[in-house]
Formats: C-alpha cells, structure tokens, sequence
C-alpha cells in the first residue's frame, strides 16, 4: 500500500496537512507551540506493515514513537518462553512516547496484525526539534505525569473490580 | 650480528633529530638550524650590497664638485652611469635579501609548527583534558608566525644595518671627523632610551598573549556547548563573559600599541635632532669658508642616509622583542613530556603475549582523588575478565591503566613480566587493542578509519608496507564478525557508479535486475517503486518523470533544467509552466514556514526540497510573493520556483500535495518530450529501459530498476536479505563490499549512526589480532543482536587467543567471562567466576537482581 493512496482526494490537503492535525491531537505533545508541531509532523514519517511484521522486538532499544492511522498491533510479551498478548491497538492509538526522551529497552514486542499504517518519529529527530524550541520540555513532562498519573489511578480501580487482589500490590508507578 | 648492527644504524638515525624537546629550545637555536648556505649567501649578499649603497653618495660628491665645477659634460655622464647601475644593484639586491629571508624564515616556521604540533600529540592524556583544542589552534596557527620571521630576519637585518650604519659612519667621519662624531652622538642615546620604552610594550605584549589565550578559551567553551546555550537561551550570559574578556583585551592592545609606537616616535625624534646640528654647525663652518659647499650637501645627505638602516634596526629589535615574548609563552605552556617513551631505541619491540599481573595498583588524580586503590588481579594470557560496578567505581580508570593509557601513581602493572609503564609506546600498541566508550572516527573512508590501527603499527606508509597490512579477506571477515558487513554492503549499494569504471559488474548488475524481478519483484512490490513509463513516479522528482531518461548532454541534468530554454520551451508547449510555477511557489511558502528560523542541519534539510545553503534566497522569494502574483515576477525569480518545481518528490517532500490535474500534465508531457527529444536530440538521451544502466542512479536502485519507498529498518533488512542472495549468486558482493569501503563517513563520522561508529572501532581493534584487547562499554549503542553477536565472537574465536578486559555495563552479558571483577570506590570487593559469585549472594548478586 502506498502512503500516498491514503490522502484525501481534494488535492488541497497534504500529507503535511493531515499529520499536523495529527500530532495536535496526541496527548504527549499537547500544548506545544504551532511551529514546534508543524516541524514534528514535517520530520515524522509514514510506514507501511503487513500482517505478522514486527514494529519492535522485546528487549530491542527502539528509538521511535509510533500513532496508528490505519490498521490494528497487538503488544506481546514472551517471558518465560511462551508469547501472550497484552492488548491491541487500533487506529488513534499512540505508543511509545518515553523513547522519545531517552534510551528504553523494550519490555514488549509490537507485531502488527492487520495492514497497518503508522506515522512515527525518532528520538533523534525529536530531541533537534526539541531543541529548537527548549522552553517546551516542561510542558512534555506535565503530560507525561498526568498520563502516568491516570494509568496508576485506573489500574488501582480495576484491579479492585477484578478478582485480582493481588495485582494491587504492584500499584503506585506514579509514586516514581 | 649482522642484523644487530642494522638495527643499530637504524637506531642512530633517529637520534640524528635533536634530543632536546621542541618546548625546550631557544629561539635563537631555529637560527642556527637554520639552512647555513642560504644565511653564508645572505651574508655575501649583504656586503655587496652595503658597498652599492655607499658608491652614489661619492658620486653625488664628485658630481657636484668635479663635474660641474670643471664643467666636465663626460665626467658628468660617467659619474651618473655609476650612479644609475648602484642604484639599481642596490634595489635588486635588496629584493634578493628579502627574498632569502623569506625563504629561511617561512623554512623556520614550518619546522617549528611541525616539531610542536608533532610534541603536542604526544603529550599525556591529562594534558588535554585542561587544554582547550582553541589554544592549540591559536598556538601554532597565530603566535609562532612572528617568530619565523624572526629567523629570517636575524642574520640579515642586524649584519646589513649594522654595516650600513659603519659604513656611513666612516664616510662621514672621512669626509669631516667633527661634524661626524657629532652627528653620531644623538645615537647612544637613543639605545639607551629605547629598551626603556620597549620593556612596557613586552609586559603588554605578554599580557595580550594570555588574554587572547583566555578569549580562545572562551570562543571554544561556548562552540563546543553550545546544546546548553541554546537550551538556556544563554546568549547574555555567555555574551557578558566575551565581552569582558575582549575589553580587557582592547585595553591590553591599545596600551601595547601605545608603547610600540612610543619607540617609534622617539626614535623619529632623536634621529631628527641630528640635521639640526649639522645644519647650524656646517652653515657656520661653510659661510666662514671652512667646508666646500660640495662637502656639505654629501654629508648631509650622506647624514640623511643613516636614517633608513637604524629605523630597520630599531624595527628589527621590535620584532625579536615581540617574538621572543610570543615564543617563550607558547613554548611555556607546552614544554610538558610524554608519560612514556614513545618507541624504545636500542632494542626490538617486545612481545607481551603472556600473563597479566596486577599488584597494589593505585591511581590518584592530581587533585588528590584516590580513583584506584591498592588493586591486585592476576590472569593468565587469554583469560577474559569483566570489569563491573557503578559508574565511578574506578573499572574504567583501571582498563586505561592497564592500557598504558594513564600513568599509575605507585604498584605494578605486569604484561607478559614487564612493567608498563616502562614499555614504550609501540611495545603497547603492537600487543594491545583499545576501543573506548566513545570512539573517534576520522574524516575519510570506511577503508580508512578500519585500517588505522594497523597502519598507524606501520608508521602510517601504506606504500611501503602493504604486505604487513591485513588483505580484503581479512577486512570481510572482521566486518561479518563485528556485525558491521550488512551496513558496508549498503554503502557500496547506495554508490552512484562512474561510467568509466566497473564495466563488468555493470553487465552483472543488469543481470542481476532481471533476476531481482522474476525472483523478488512481486514480494517487494510494496517497498520499491518500479519505473513504469506509463505511471507518475511518487519517488521520483519532476525533472525525472517529465524527461524518463538521463542524458549525456549536461545542460540537461535535473539541477540544471530550469535555466535550459529548450526545455523551458517545452514546458509552455506541454501547458506545465503555469502549474509548475504555482508548485514551486507552494513548496518555497510551506518550506519556509516550517524550516524558515531553524539551523542548517543535516535532520531538518534531509526532507526538504530547499538545501540549506539555498534558504535565504527562497525567504526573500517568499516576501516578494506576498505582493507579487506570478507573472509578474522576473525571469531570474521564475526560474527558481521553477527549480524548486523541478526537485519536487511526493515520497519524500510532504508539505505540499501533488494536484492530480498535474500529475495527469506531467505524464502527458512525459510522452511529448520523448517524441520532442527524439527528433532534436537523438544522441543525447536514453530512456530508462530494463537493458541499459542508469549511470546517475545508485547501484541499488538499478538493480530495483525503480527506486526504494521507505527507510523504514524492517523493510530494509527484508530487501537486503534478497539482495544479498541475489549478489552472492553472481560472484559481485564482494565488489560491491569494495565499493561500501569507500564511503566517506563524513566529519567525526558524522554520516555514520552511533551504532556504526562502534562497531567500527571493534572491527579496527579485531584487525589488528592484538594479544590483549581492553573493550571500555564497547558495545554500549549497539543492539541487541550486534551486542550478541560480539559476545558470543569473543567467547569463541578470541578466548585463548588473547586476553581480555572489558568493562561492562549490562551485566546480562558477563555469565561466560573467566572472571569477574566487582569495583566499588576505586577497590576491587569481589573476584571470581559468575557462578560462584552468584552463589555469594553478595555484590554482584545485588547489581544483577537489584537491590531488595
């Protein structure tokens, strides 16, 4: 499939246009100055995967973040030797923002299971735009925080609803 | 014994240099090293020429009293014939002087950048970390340049203004010894007053040395952290710390010129004094009728002559006051000596393949810190052990000891039974690989930067000693080894062949085409983008699919279409300059406003249509369209948008859309301009076509016969993997492996990833089959399977064979190290094998399962 198929007949729009609005739309980078997001969407790139390719392996240091266009990934872990799924993402999913800020290993694989489409961008190409606009950093980590803040927050919820007593033992991520 | 004595010679050669290290010399030494035929030959010059400058002053005497007194017309002629030819001697010899002087002094100053720059380099490590890269620059770029005209000047100029001066003198005196010696007088006085005056212009002069040093400093500091500047938004900061220096350095300079021109002025002033005297002591002695008028014009010109010489002498004492000023503060800074010798002299190399001992080691910095501490370790040649703790826990201090790298303060550290830190340089680096943390990578090629160790093992003559420096073979090897061979192959894929070499694997690489296609074609289809004459080519730029061809005639390649008329007269017939011109115009706004403010870098610039250096002039093209509709624009603007139309690539310039009426345009104008070209260009073009080479093309995208959409890594190893097979099966991977070696990896290697540069540096060191090799976080950048790979490379073909240290910051890797040292605060706490360490439950186990 190519990129360019997946753009809006009207000849005005551009691909530029469309992952612009895109990346406004994505938590992590939510408050960032216009032109710090146009040279985002501007450096980020589109690829294709077919069903079974693999957008990371665990353990693998991937230095990019991935948002779904089109398609469906399913996370999996193999520790221990034997492959579960965690969850799938699906369109408007994004995945992977804290390897944007700084080298992560992998804990999970990301395969994708449908014909997927995905807009990423490195770390690399990032931390220059970044760069370019510095008085923005506090802002990434407020949404970071909050982010990290809600998930320990739902998880504690959950576990409670579950029969999965247990599980609440491992709560408290945000307390890092 | 008769070997021995070779060697011997060998050994007296070298010595032939002077022992006595550059930052130790005087500068009057350079004089004597000076070429001595060119200064003997300078001396001769000289004395010719004092004579021709003494010969007109008695001609103007004779002339006035002779000649024109008898009113001899022929003694008139001959006496100004005389005149005439010394004058001219007297400007060619000066030329010839000066150029002799240039000659030894520039030879001077080369020499003395040369022996520095070749000390500095082999200055302890510690010397540099306090030593900005500014101050060396600064150093032996602007400071020695004074100095070597020193050189020149210090044979000429004091021997020719000194003769001058006595031959003068005497002239004077022979003509009228009272009027002469008093003339004369004014002089002693001024070299007693000059020095006085020169001695604060040398305080300043020392003073603006170390303050430039200082600004030299401060301009590299900010260069080199200019992330955090930015990060800051520093800029006052950092502008208030410059400015102060530079005005510290005004006042310096302006107090500095103040008393170099104080020497001048009273030099003027004293020298002028003289005529004064001889004016009312000869006026008074002439109109009493004591002196011949004749008499006193030649000795007051003959007085006027004294000038020139002593100005240059004073001019001369200047400059060796500012020189020797110069030199003795560079020379000061350097005069430091290399911690170990760097080859030994009077005996072979040694041989350190052997046991490695270490007994009491301690390493102390100079301010006291105590990184290492009574260190003791002990393993046998080929034995592997794995240096680990907490970053500043000394494992790093202990592998560049170890190395040779750092001089270690008091114990021992026994190679093979002998103490390094009395073996030399070359014993080191014929028996040791290093890769550290962050490698440097040269300027130059792949082929460079992986033979540098072996040659630098060869004194760097790559002519000399090509049989000593590893084959092909052995360099494939050691890229497939260190994982490195895939990314090389790349390179050489990603080459644009010239048309003159290479003749037989471009028939291979056609081959290999039809190959590609009935083996790959369709599983890659979603990757490659195939030429197809009847489709728009999304990754291929306009200029590309408007013409489907390249040609030999250069006015038509895609930078230089937009100002070739033939085809800008194809485009108003094919209906495409209108649109085309909107295009550009659309891609100069959309790039301007993302990448208008931003840095030149190679990020931002890689997906733009606009190259940076070009970006100026787009921003001004922009201002003008706001105001401007198209047609009004001239022709110099219209071409430019045009320009940038022409580049434009759907695949990889995505700010602008490409209009589907345009793209219906251009496909029409495709087929046009073939039956155009055709007819008025038939030899010049050929059209792409599954049988012929597309020169201007990369090797790979002629094999593809179509161009690559994406750079995504899984898509790339997929097309490697087949292109690699496809290779093997003709016999060419090698070659193109040859061709990969020739990539230029840029400035510091900054076209290759980090993971690149490492494996680089592993794949120098494995080269060279050292007997010990000291790995500092080698494989720190690398992946997963990289780290692997060399992992499991060492465990097998090196473990025996050569013995290894290696600091090591993932401890998932260390299980099959023979040993394992644990560091902690500059002390080894635990040693042992994995196992039995584990089995401790003490330090190690607490840094692999994380502390409870």
């Amino acid at each position: 499939m190519n990129s360019f198929t997946g753009k809006s007949d009207g000849g005005d729009t551009s691909e530029f246009q469309e992952d612009l609005n895109i990346f406004r739309e994505i938590y992590f980078f939510a408050g960032l100055p216009l032109d710090m997001l146009k040279l985002l969407a501007y450096l980020s790139t589109r690829d294709t995967y077919k069903p079974g390719d693999v957008l990371f392996e665990q353990g693998d240091e991937d230095d990019r973040a991935y948002f779904i266009i089109a398609g469906q990934a399913t996370l999996e872990d193999s520790t221990g030797g034997q492959t579960r799924p965690i969850r799938t993402y699906q369109q408007g999913d994004f995945i992977g923002g804290l390897a944007l800020l700084g080298r992560v290993r992998r804990l999970f694989a990301l395969k994708a299971t449908t014909d997927l489409v995905c807009l990423s961008i490195t770390r690399e190409k990032f931390t220059k735009a970044l760069e370019q606009f510095p008085e923005n950093m506090p802002k990434i980590i407020k949404a970071i925080i909050e982010r990290i803040s809600a998930w320990d927050d739902r998880f504690l919820k959950e576990s409670t609803s579950d029969h999965c007593e247990a599980c609440r033992n491992n709560a408290g991520v945000s307390l890092l | 014994m008769y070997s021995q004595d070779n060697s011997q010679s060998q050994g007296l050669l070298r010595m032939k240099k002077p022992n006595l290290p550059v930052s130790k010399r005087s500068l009057f030494s350079w004089v004597r090293t000076s070429s001595l035929k060119l200064q003997g030959l300078l001396v001769v010059v000289i004395a010719i020429t004092v004579f021709a400058r003494v010969v007109p002053l008695e001609m103007q005497k004779r002339i006035v009293n002779e000649a024109i007194f008898l009113r001899k017309i022929d003694l008139l002629l001959t006496y100004c014939g005389i005149y005439l030819v010394a004058v001219l001697a007297a400007s060619g010899l000066k030329f010839l002087i000066n150029t002799l002087e240039t000659i030894i002094g520039q030879r001077a100053l080369a020499d003395m950048r040369k022996d520095l720059y070749h000390h500095i380099l082999t200055l302890p490590l510690n010397f540099f970390r306090k030593t900005q890269p500014g101050l060396v620059v600064n150093a032996l770029v602007s400071e020695l340049s004074t100095s070597g005209n020193f050189v020149g000047m210090a044979v000429a100029a004091p021997v020719t203004n000194i003769l001058t001066l006595l031959a003068f003198a005497s002239y004077l005196i022979w003509l009228n010894p009272l009027l002469g010696i008093i003339s004369l007088s004014i002089y002693p006085i001024v070299v007693f007053i000059v020095p006085m005056v020169q001695r604060g212009a040398n305080k300043a002069n020392k003073k603006r040395v170390d303050t430039a040093r200082n600004m030299s400093d401060k301009i590299t500091e900010s260069v080199s952290g200019i992330h955090e500047v930015h990060s800051n938004a520093a800029y006052h900061i950092e502008n208030r710390k410059f400015d102060a220096i530079v005005n510290k350095l005004l006042k310096i300079r302006i107090v500095w010129s103040l008393y170099r021109f104080g020497v001048k002025v009273l030099n003027n002033f004293f020298v002028n004094l003289s005529p004064f005297l001889i004016f009312l002591l000869g006026g008074y002695l002439a109109m009493k009728g004591q002196l011949e008028l004749g008499a006193l014009v030649a000795f007051l010109s003959a007085q006027e002559k004294l000038y020139t010489p002593w100005k240059e002498l004073i001019e001369f004492y200047q400059v060796y006051e500012d020189a020797s000023v110069r030199y003795k503060r560079v020379m000061q800074y350097f005069d430091a000596l290399p911690e170990h010798a760097i080859e030994a002299e009077d005996r072979e190399t040694h041989d350190l393949a052997g046991p490695l001992n270490v007994k009491d080691l301690t390493f102390v910095t100079e301010s006291g810190i105590r990184l290492l501490d009574g260190i003791n370790l002990d393993l046998q040649a080929g034995e592997q052990l794995a240096l680990v703790g907490f970053s500043g826990s000394g494992k790093s201090t202990l592998a560049l000891c170890i190395g040779q790298l750092y001089k270690y303060n008091s114990g021992h550290v026994l190679l093979n039974n002998f103490e390094v830190s009395n073996l030399s340089k070359q014993d080191m680096v014929h028996n040791m690989g290093f890769v550290s943390q962050s490698p440097f990578i040269f300027t130059g090629t792949i082929e460079d930067n992986l033979m540098y160790s072996c040659l630098a093992q060869v004194n760097g003559d790559l002519q000399l000693d090509r049989e000593q420096l590893p084959s092909l073979d052995d360099i494939i090897e050691v890229l497939q080894q260190t994982g490195i061979f895939v990314d090389v192959l790349r390179f050489g894929l990603n080459a644009v062949l010239e048309k003159t070499q290479h003749q037989n694997l471009i028939e291979v690489l056609i081959r290999i085409r039809e190959n590609f296609q009935r083996d790959f074609g369709e599983a890659l289809a979603d990757y490659v983008e195939f030429f197809n004459e009847n489709k728009y080519l999304y990754h291929s730029n306009v200029a590309e699919n408007l013409t489907f061809g390249t040609s030999n005639n250069n006015t038509f390649e895609t930078e230089r279409l937009s100002e070739n008329t033939y085809f800008q007269n194809f485009l108003d017939e094919a209906d495409l300059k209108r649109p085309l011109l909107e295009l550009g115009s659309e891609l100069s706004r959309q790039t301007v406003d993302i990448l208008g403010n931003l840095p030149a870098d190679e990020v931002f610039f890689k997906q733009s249509p606009i190259m940076a250096d070009e970006l100026d002039d787009y921003k001004i093209l922009v201002e003008q369209l706001k105001n401007k509709k198209l047609h009004q624009l001239n022709a110099e603007e219209q071409e430019r948008l045009l320009h940038l139309a022409l580049r434009f690539t759907p695949g990889i310039h995505k700010m602008v859309g490409l209009p589907q009426i345009l793209e219906r345009l251009i496909l029409e104008g495709r087929s046009l301009f073939r039956e155009k070209v055709t007819i008025d260009f038939p030899d010049d073009f050929s059209f792409y076509q599954l049988t012929d080479y597309i020169y201007n093309e990369t090797i790979l995208n002629n094999i593809f016969f179509g161009k690559t959409k994406t750079e995504n890594p899984q898509a790339q190893e997929k097309i490697n993997q087949s292109i690699i097979q496809l290779l093997i099966e003709e016999d060419v991977l090698e070659t193109i492996v040859e061709i990969g070696l020739q990539f230029q990896v840029g400035s510091k290697g900054d076209r290759l990833s980090g993971g690149q540069r490492q494996k680089l540096a592993i794949a120098r060191s494995f080269l060279k089959k050292p007997n010990l090799l000291i790995m500092d976080e080698a494989t720190s950048a690398l992946d997963n399977s990289s780290q692997a790979r060399i992992q499991r490379l060492l465990e097998t073909r090196w473990k025996g064979h050569a013995t290894l240290i290696a600091v090591v910051h993932r401890l998932d890797i260390i299980k099959n190290f023979d040993k394992i040292a644990v560091l902690k605060a500059g002390k080894i706490v635990e040693l042992g094998g994995y196992e039995d360490l584990i089995a401790k439950k003490g330090m190690l186990y607490e840094l692999v399962h994380g502390k409870k």
